[in-house]
């Protein structure tokens, strides 16, 4: 095959209009020693597309291919999974599909509500609302501070005699330092002889603390 | 980590759907489609609206500090009655939290106020109430409740309708 022959293949070569036999012609020409120098700088080109379809093994690909097939015979471990895997599995499936059932059903529950609400638009009326709310609020921190009042002018006016109670508790106290044993007689007796009193002083002091702490609660 | 996160999320959505406010909660629990009730809430930012409107002083302390006031009241007696119940048992059972620092047992009346210190800058209240004339009202408060402004707002209100105009 003359030059020209062969730079008209060239030519149709890089137009992409060549046959798979032409372009093995190429191959061919140019895998061949004696080029011309005008075409030398193509023989890469066709030589190394040559060597890429025509890949070599190693020397050693025999004994690499004889040990790996060895390494394969060896049994390996039976692979397990444990018995719970699928379990789990199952307990995750659940647990997602409860999650959303128990979001959904309180979602639902929320938007079903019979509730009558109003939305104020206008200011006046929120104004309003709100100033209900509070005047509420207020009248019951005036009525709790009013009970409390009412409560302490009673017992004032019931002229207990607190330091006489006082004594007595105290008295009962120092008796029973004193006199460990008699105790429970003495306590009966005195609680015997003052039971009204007692009593009533019992039921005095609970009433007369109580609307104190409501007050400082206040 | 991922389904660690995925199951805690399950776990604590209907959690958070479910968590809420007395109002919400009582809505959810008592609110009978038989029984109307009215409800009404209030936001931070028309608390804010109105306490920069107000002219009254009190008024304006009152609400500048608050969060939000929200309020269900119904104005049939039988229903009030029913719901007053209802919701001193949902306040008692699910709300531990809460102390109650008023309590007015009258013939006519009865008035709860249950509250929760969050923190110095955060309380919450629960009152509520049954007139003399029937009605129930719960109303819940949440902000800094200033209690001394509020308690003189008794009354004061009544002598002032100008006070309801303000935001107009």
């Amino acid at each position: 095959m003359n030059e020209d022959s062969i730079t008209a293949l060239l030519d149709k070569y890089w137009r992409c209009e060549t046959t798979l036999s032409e372009e093995q012609e190429l191959r061919r020409y140019f895998s061949e020693e004696d080029l011309p120098e005008t075409l030398e700088h193509y023989a890469p080109l066709f030589t190394y597309l040559k060597e890429e379809q025509s890949p070599k093994l190693s020397s050693d690909f025999d004994q690499r291919l004889t040990q790996a097939l060895q390494r394969a015979d060896v049994p390996s471990a039976p692979h397990r999974s444990p018995l719970w895997a699928p379990l789990m599995r199952v307990a995750a499936s659940i647990l997602l599909i409860a999650g959303m059932g128990v979001s959904l059903f309180f979602i639902a529950r929320q938007n079903n509500q019979p509730h009558y609400s109003e939305k104020g638009n206008e200011a006046s009326q929120v104004m309003e609302q709100a100033t209900y709310a509070l005047e509420k609020l207020s009248k019951a921190l005036l009525m709790s501070q009013e009970a409390s009042h009412e409560t302490l002018r009673q017992i004032n006016a019931m002229e207990i005699d607190w330091e006489l109670i006082d004594s007595l508790n105290s008295e009962e106290v120092r008796q029973q330092e004193s006199n460990p044993a008699e105790d429970d007689t003495k306590a009966d007796t005195v609680e015997q002889s003052n039971s009204t009193d007692s009593k009533d002083s019992a039921v005095m002091r609970t009433g007369y603390h109580e609307p104190i702490k409501e007050e400082k609660k206040i | 980590m991922m389904r660690t996160i995925l199951f805690a999320w399950l776990i604590a959505l209907p959690a958070m759907v479910s968590a809420s406010d007395f109002v919400t909660l009582f809505m959810e629990r008592c609110a009978e489609g038989s029984r109307p009730l009215n409800n009404v809430n209030i936001g931070k930012d028309m608390l804010h609206q109105m306490a920069e409107n107000a002219t009254d002083e009190t008024l304006k302390e009152a609400f500048g500090k608050l969060n939000s006031i929200r309020i269900i009241s119904s104005d049939s007696k039988r229903d009030s009655r029913h719901y007053f119940r209802k919701a001193d048992e949902l306040v008692r059972e699910a709300y531990a939290d809460y102390r109650e620092v008023v309590s007015v047992n009258e013939q006519d009346t009865r008035i709860s106020v249950w509250l929760k210190e969050v923190s110095d800058e955060e309380q919450h209240l629960i009152l509520l109430s049954l007139d003399e004339e029937g009605k129930f009202t719960v109303i819940t408060v949440t902000g800094v409740i200033d209690f001394n402004s509020i308690a003189r707002l008794s009354g004061s209100l009544k002598d002032k309708p100008e006070l309801m105009e303000q935001t107009n």
